[in-house]
């Protein structure tokens, strides 16, 4: 079952719980691509909202010729610009360069944008997911390893690793909260 | 939360659960405010992995879009059953109306074009071989589809990608807001 297909449906037929399912697993990977584009933390969060929004009113409509990723995708992308295109007809109100929007607007690719302090966090977090795969017994390790860098899917796992789905389940589960610990420890103890 | 639901949440993640499982995890979201937490715990460490975290700090819009969704006007919430949409009538001043009917006729001649483009015959020239080998047949190649014919996934596509922007750019504005419905098909 594509579980995104199934979920898209129930929100079509007036379940707003799962479009809350729906946000929470591509908030973060809708905020990166709109960061590409509006690079202002705080504004990429409401284009973000934006585009959500959009991509809500729309699902009626939506028949799952793509992926519903894809299609969001495209939605945060249009939203983003959208913004820009409003943005450059703004007087700026801080440090942000008017040009900006239109650099961005035409820019062939995304691009980062990362402070010094950011990046030095980022580099911690880096090392912390790493220590905490090595620590990791091995057939865990493998597990989550399989499914983060490799793309495989369960059932592809179970077989790689010839053991149950449910073992694969569990040890992938394990691996992310032990990441999860690490992950805690260098971000200070925050509540994730 | 029993192990076995925090597995469900970490499987989740992965878009590896059934549609029991799935009623399982949506009525576990309703029911337990901790497990929107834990999910939300594993999600950002797969985020994580996949360099998606911007900010490096657990975001939630969640809350927000619902809100604002709550107080957007009832005619953009999603229908329960059907497809249907109500447009609501405002009664608005006679030049307003004068000013969108003259765009939207030429938005309607634009869209024809370029339909109309779309749908133009494609003629191949024959090269000399083959004009060699047949001296008296042109060959020529015919589009299939008929115009308002959106099965061919080509035609779809940019059909697809029309209404997709029309919709961004003219639904955007906030002044024709009726464009927003613009769609195609038997929806």
């Amino acid at each position: 079952m594509n579980v995104d297909q199934e979920l898209v449906r129930r929100v079509q037929a007036g379940d707003k719980k799962a479009f809350d399912l729906l946000i929470m697993k591509y908030q973060q990977r809708i905020i990166h691509v709109i960061t590409g584009f509006v690079h202002d933390p705080v504004e990429a969060m409401d284009v973000a909202q934006e585009a959500f929004i959009k991509a809500y009113r729309a699902l009626p409509g939506f028949r799952g010729d793509s992926a519903f990723y894809t299609w969001l995708y495209r939605i945060a992308i249009n939203t983003s610009k959208n913004y820009l295109t409003a943005a450059s007809r703004r007087p700026p109100v801080s440090d942000v360069d008017a040009m900006d929007a239109t650099i961005y607007y035409d820019a062939p690719e995304l691009k980062e944008f990362e402070t010094p302090e950011s990046s030095l966090m980022s580099d911690d977090l880096q090392q912390a997911i790493h220590d905490a795969i090595q620590e990791l017994p091995e057939d865990t390790a493998t597990a989550i390893k399989l499914r983060e860098f490799e793309g495989l899917s369960y059932e592809e796992i179970a077989q790689a690793m010839d053991c149950p789905i449910g073992t694969v389940r569990s040890r992938i589960f394990r691996a992310r909260e032990a990441i999860d610990k690490q992950v805690k420890a260098v971000m200070g103890g925050e509540e994730l | 939360m029993t192990i076995k639901q925090q597995e469900l949440l970490s499987a989740f993640v992965d878009g590896e659960l059934n549609e029991q499982e799935l009623d399982e995890l949506l009525a576990l979201m309703k029911s337990d405010d901790s497990a929107k937490q834990d999910y939300m715990r594993y999600q950002f460490s797969s985020d994580l992995l996949h360099g998606y975290v911007t900010e490096h700090k657990q975001i939630d819009l969640t809350d927000r879009i619902q809100q604002a969704l709550s107080s957007d006007e009832p005619g953009v919430n999603v229908q329960p059953t059907e497809n249907t949409q109500t447009a609501k009538v405002f009664a608005l001043p006679d030049w307003f109306w004068k000013q969108t009917a003259g765009l939207a006729a030429a938005a309607s001649i634009g869209a024809l074009a370029v339909v109309g483009l779309m749908s133009q015959p494609q003629t191949v020239m024959p090269t000399t071989n083959m004009a060699q080998s047949e001296p008296m047949q042109q060959q020529t190649q015919v589009a299939d589809s008929n115009r308002w014919t959106v099965g061919e996934s080509e035609v779809e596509d940019r059909l697809n990608d029309y209404l997709v922007d029309h919709n961004e750019y003219a639904g955007a504005s906030g002044l024709f807001s009726y464009a927003r419905v613009v769609s195609y098909g038997e929806e």
